[in-house]
């Protein structure tokens, strides 16, 4: 269930758009934020808020890869191995996830500190190799800084 | 006019239309897997290209639409080039499986590859897999099959409103899901297994059972659900009914269905049908040949006549039988006994509802054609849900909605209310108040047009203020009067009534209401019919007071028409209504009654008033498919033809005539055969060859049908009013306002009408049993709080008249004050806590206001 301040906020969110599959995208933003992730009852939550199907409103979420479609760590890793990265040894930064932190592509750590996910270009080819950290971004990768930056994630 | 030029041919239209709908009209083929003529239209799957004149790039035929002077372009080396690579390219993820696929031979697919497509493919990539998956009961998807047509989603979001579906995921990684990723959580119509092109969404009922090429034998007949009357194609295999299947263009459902009629068909076949007759022996009932069974009830019957006289015999015809059947029967009942005690459960509401309202309007004025709904621009529905009971019918309201139509409603209407209704909620037991307010406020806005004294002086009495109707009924004075402007500004309204209010108390009153309502705005009034033949039962005139085509048997014209035709004289005398012989049983005045097609133990409300009532009969014989709860008790049992063995005619609810073929074969009698032996048996000789000839009979006695012929109905000329004459009303209007009912306790019971099961014949069909499996008791999440339930806890609700155990579900639709139940399932039928006094005008039963408790735990 969300609290009256959250349902105001959709509503809210609601009236900015012509009709209410318009503001699908944002609503859903929040309702990840108010559940952790994308789960049943967070669709349910904004078809029941919106009015719009709650399959209708998964099928929309689903095209987007940056929502959370299952239970995801405190901080999310983002990071890049298209070409140019690729080049310049984004790979070797994902075996090296895994030495450090047991953190496979794709999964969550035990600890439920980070969550990995392999992205195609983040538009920073020429400091690459790059990554997002949450919301945070961060070039010029190399071995050893990857770890120093992922460090002050706790 | 527009002119355009198609591979040098020169087309006239009258209308912009797409480029292929121009093609199509002149008979020049474009290939197409994403059209479909019900859906709307989507240009995804590029197979329609064509080249156009003056446009650089080809375009999609079914999206783009006509000007004129166009110049177009079908069979070019760069269409067909293109056409074969959008086939190339559908065929690097589409897997070869046809051989073991159940759509190979009617696959859309395949057969445009055979016919456009390369020989090989130049993909040597790895396929993409999807594991089939099994975990809905009824529908599989098969996704590797998918092409994204989207034909299916376009489908349940836009024709049947449902939404159940939607494409996943992007690019090469998307597909077709429910909601869950696995179980559906839907209407189970199956529109999306009609329209997929391939095998991706296909019923797991016929699995692998099957080629389309083996089916033998296709036969177009009519639903056995309800009343709407839906065409089917039955497709048979072995004399086995394989599958059911709409036809686009083909009847009042053109292309759709809904799950019972595409799913419950397997009672047909069920292990428990009657076989043979059976006659009680020291209690217990055995095993009997025709020829013992049919001499003893004719036997027996004339024994009771001779000694007790004709009215000491009574029968209920049957809102599933067919017309003929019904008419045979009232016949026998009238012609052979000598009895008016004749009548049918039509009479729990329906007739009753029915008769009232052509009494103020003159016959027919429900005969409204279905089609026409969905262009109306306003639809009132009071009293249930459409989308349950009728649930094809409900569609053609939803796509009101999507129209443009507004939907009012007043009560509750699930299945409508993600179609933006204004809806009203009265208090309980509070409607008459509000439609009295609602009368009171369209006088006004519309005055009186003075075509019809009767129910104006009517009217005129009616004068209930909106702020009373705000005090009584709690709806707001502001939202009555948006509701008056809305029905006093709609051009063409059209009036739902559904099943709760024809069995409320002070239902006539409320008719007249809504007649009044209907009357000042010209509305146009719909009336829900449960059975697949309750408006034909009554046409027939298995009622106590009428004749086939609607004049009183005390008419003595009218009866002499009948009797030179029968050879036997019928009684003046009215007989007793349903209600009346379940009094007169209990009392011993009733020594024999013939049932044909009806459960009445079961289907009666208060059923154990209707089981002590049958059991004190001396001589019971009940004509059925199955050994129902009635047959059990009976002193003979006779197995009937069901409804895909047999020919015959249904009326639906819009009084079109619609012919039931024969698909499957089997030995046995049909219902008016085994009567017409009886009657011979008792002296009285009918000379019936086949259902054909019965129905010439009813059109050449009953005015109503005059000139009317199986040959006339095969070609759709069987719409209301036929080629007889019409009906006129005739008496004054009587009403009963019922007893005042206030609010006092927590909780009512309702009866629930659910989508997917109709009582003894789709209890025996596996694939609804498989989606909803058992009877529950439907609360509201408050109460199911305040009585701190979940979903699936055993409750016991009790009235009155007794309890039931059942498991709880909770359901956001319902209001608080709501413990809804059904009468589907074999000793769990809510009518067994039903006690009901009966309206003295439509003499319907009142279930209304029964209190109800429950309790958690039980056994």
């Amino acid at each position: 269930m969300l609290s009256e301040a959250v349902i105001k906020e959709l509503e809210e969110i609601r009236q900015r758009y012509p009709n209410a599959r318009a503001a699908l995208l944002p609503a859903i933003y929040i309702a990840q934020r108010e559940f952790g992730w994308l789960s049943p009852e967070a669709y349910e939550a904004v078809s029941d808020i919106l009015g719009v199907p709650k399959t209708i409103a998964r099928g929309v979420a689903t095209f987007y890869a940056m929502y959370k479609h299952k239970p995801m760590g405190r901080n999310i890793v983002h990071l890049c191995t298209n070409v140019s990265c690729m080049i310049l040894g984004a790979e070797r930064l994902v075996d090296i996830l895994k030495e450090r932190y047991g953190l496979e592509p794709n999964s969550t750590t035990p600890d439920g500190r980070f969550s990995l996910v392999i992205m195609e270009c983040i538009g920073a080819c020429g400091t690459a190799p790059a990554m997002l950290v949450n919301t945070d971004f961060h070039d010029n990768l190399t071995q050893e800084n990857i770890i120093q930056i992922l460090e002050s994630y706790k | 006019m527009i002119t355009v030029n198609i591979n040098g041919k020169e087309i006239k239209l009258e209308k912009p239309v797409t480029v292929l709908e121009a093609a199509r009209s002149a008979g020049i083929k474009i290939p197409t897997l994403c059209y479909h003529e019900q859906l709307e239209k989507y240009g995804g799957c590029r197979l329609c290209l064509v080249e156009i004149e003056k446009i650089p790039r080809l375009q999609t035929a079914c999206t783009l639409v006509v000007t004129d002077g166009m110049v177009i372009r079908t069979e070019t080396e760069q269409v067909t080039n293109a056409r074969r690579g959008v086939l190339e390219f559908l065929l690097i993820n589409h897997p070869l499986d046809c051989p073991y696929c159940d759509k190979a031979g009617e696959c859309e697919l395949q057969d445009m590859v055979e016919k456009y497509g390369h020989t090989t493919g130049r993909f040597k990539e790895n396929k993409r897999r999807i594991p089939e998956n099994l975990e809905d009961p009824v529908i599989v998807r098969n996704m590797e099959r998918c092409i994204m047509c989207t034909r299916c989603v376009r489908m349940c979001e836009g024709v049947q409103g449902a939404s159940a579906i939607a494409v996943i995921n992007r690019g090469g990684h998307s597909h077709i899901e429910p909601f869950s990723g696995g179980r559906y959580d839907c209407e189970y119509c199956g529109n999306c297994i009609s329209v997929c092109p391939v095998g991706a969404i296909m019923s797991r009922m016929h699995r692998h059972s099957y080629r389309p090429w083996q089916l033998v034998s296709e036969t177009e007949t009519i639903c056995p659900y309800c009343g709407v009357g839906c065409t089917l194609v039955v497709q048979v295999r072995d004399n086995v009914i394989k599958r059911v299947i709409p036809r686009l263009g083909k009847g009042v459902n053109s292309g759709l269905l809904c799950s019972r009629g595409r799913f419950g068909y397997e009672f047909v076949g069920s292990e428990e049908r009657l076989t043979s007759p059976l006659i009680k022996k020291d209690g217990k009932l055995e095993q009997a040949t025709w020829k013992e069974a049919l001499d003893l009830v004719a036997t027996r019957l004339g024994e009771i006549r001779k000694k007790y006289g004709s009215d000491s015999i009574a029968g209920i015809a049957s809102p599933r039988c067919t017309n003929e059947d019904n008419y045979v029967f009232q016949r026998f009942m009238r012609g052979t006994i000598g009895t008016n005690n004749i009548d049918s459960t039509a009479s729990l509401g329906y007739a009753g509802t029915l008769r009232f309202i052509e009494n103020i309007f003159g016959g027919g004025v429900t005969a409204n054609q279905i089609s026409e709904l969905s262009n109306s621009d306003l639809i009132f529905v009071a009293g249930g849900d459409p989308t349950t009971v009728n649930p094809v019918f409900g569609l053609k309201i939803r796509a009101c909605s999507r129209n443009g139509g507004r939907l009012l409603t007043i009560g509750h209407s699930k299945g409508l209310r993600n179609f933006n209704p204004v809806e009203l909620r009265p208090q309980l037991f509070t409607e008459t108040v509000l439609l009295e307010g609602l009368v009171t406020a369209l006088k006004d806005r519309k005055g009186l047009p003075g075509s019809n004294k009767k129910i104006e002086t009517r009217i005129k009495d009616i004068n209930i203020s909106v702020d009373d109707v705000e005090k009584t009924s709690r709806v707001s004075g502001k939202d009555v009067e948006k509701f008056a402007n809305l029905l006093s500004e709609s051009v063409t309204p059209a009036i739902v009534i559904g099943r709760e209010l024809m069995q409320s108390n002070g239902n006539s009153y409320k008719f007249l209401l809504l007649s009044a309502i209907s009357y000042l705005i010209n509305g146009k009034i719909y009336l829900l019919s449960e059975r697949s033949n309750e408006q034909g039962v009554i046409d027939m005139g298995c009622a106590p007071d009428i004749l086939p085509g609607y004049k009183s048997v005390s008419d003595s014209e009218f009866r002499k028409r009948y009797e030179s035709v029968w050879k036997t004289a019928i009684p003046e005398k009215q007989g007793l209504s349903l209600s009346g012989m379940i009094i007169s049983a209990k009392n011993g005045a009733i020594k024999a009654m013939y049932i044909m097609g009806e459960n009445p133990v079961y289907n009666l409300p208060d059923s154990k008033e209707a089981e002590a009532a049958l059991k004190n009969i001396g001589f019971l014989v009940v004509q059925d498919i199955f050994l129902s709860e009635t047959g059990k008790i009976a002193d003979v049992v006779l197995p009937a033809l069901s409804w895909s063995e047999k020919e015959g005619t249904f009326t639906n609810m819009e009084r079109r005539i619609q012919l039931l073929r024969k698909a499957v074969i089997r030995e046995g009698k049909e219902d008016w055969r085994i009567i017409s032996n009886i009657s011979g048996n008792m002296g009285v000789k009918f000379n019936y060859s086949d259902a054909e000839d019965v129905f010439s009979e009813i059109s050449s006695v009953s005015p109503l049908y005059k000139g009317l012929s199986y040959k006339e109905i095969e070609m759709g000329n069987s719409i209301y009013p036929y080629k007889g004459e019409t009906l006129t009303g005739g008496e004054d209007i009587q009403i009963h306002k019922g007893k005042s009912i206030t609010a006092v306790s927590r909780l009512y019971l309702r009866i629930e009408r659910p989508l997917f099961h109709s009582g003894t014949l789709s209890r025996r069909a596996q694939a609804l049993l498989k989606v909803y499996p058992e009877a529950v008791a439907r609360i509201s999440p408050l109460t199911a709080e305040a009585y701190s339930l979940k979903n699936g806890d055993k409750v016991k609700v009790s009235t009155k008249k007794g309890f039931l155990e059942l498991p709880v579900a909770i359901d956001d639709g319902l209001e608080n004050s709501v413990v809804a139940l059904t009468n589907n399932f074999e000793g769990k039928g809510a009518f067994s806590l039903i006690e009901y006094t009966i309206d003295t005008v439509t003499n319907a039963p009142v279930i209304e206001g029964i209190e109800v408790s429950i309790e958690k735990g039980g056994g």
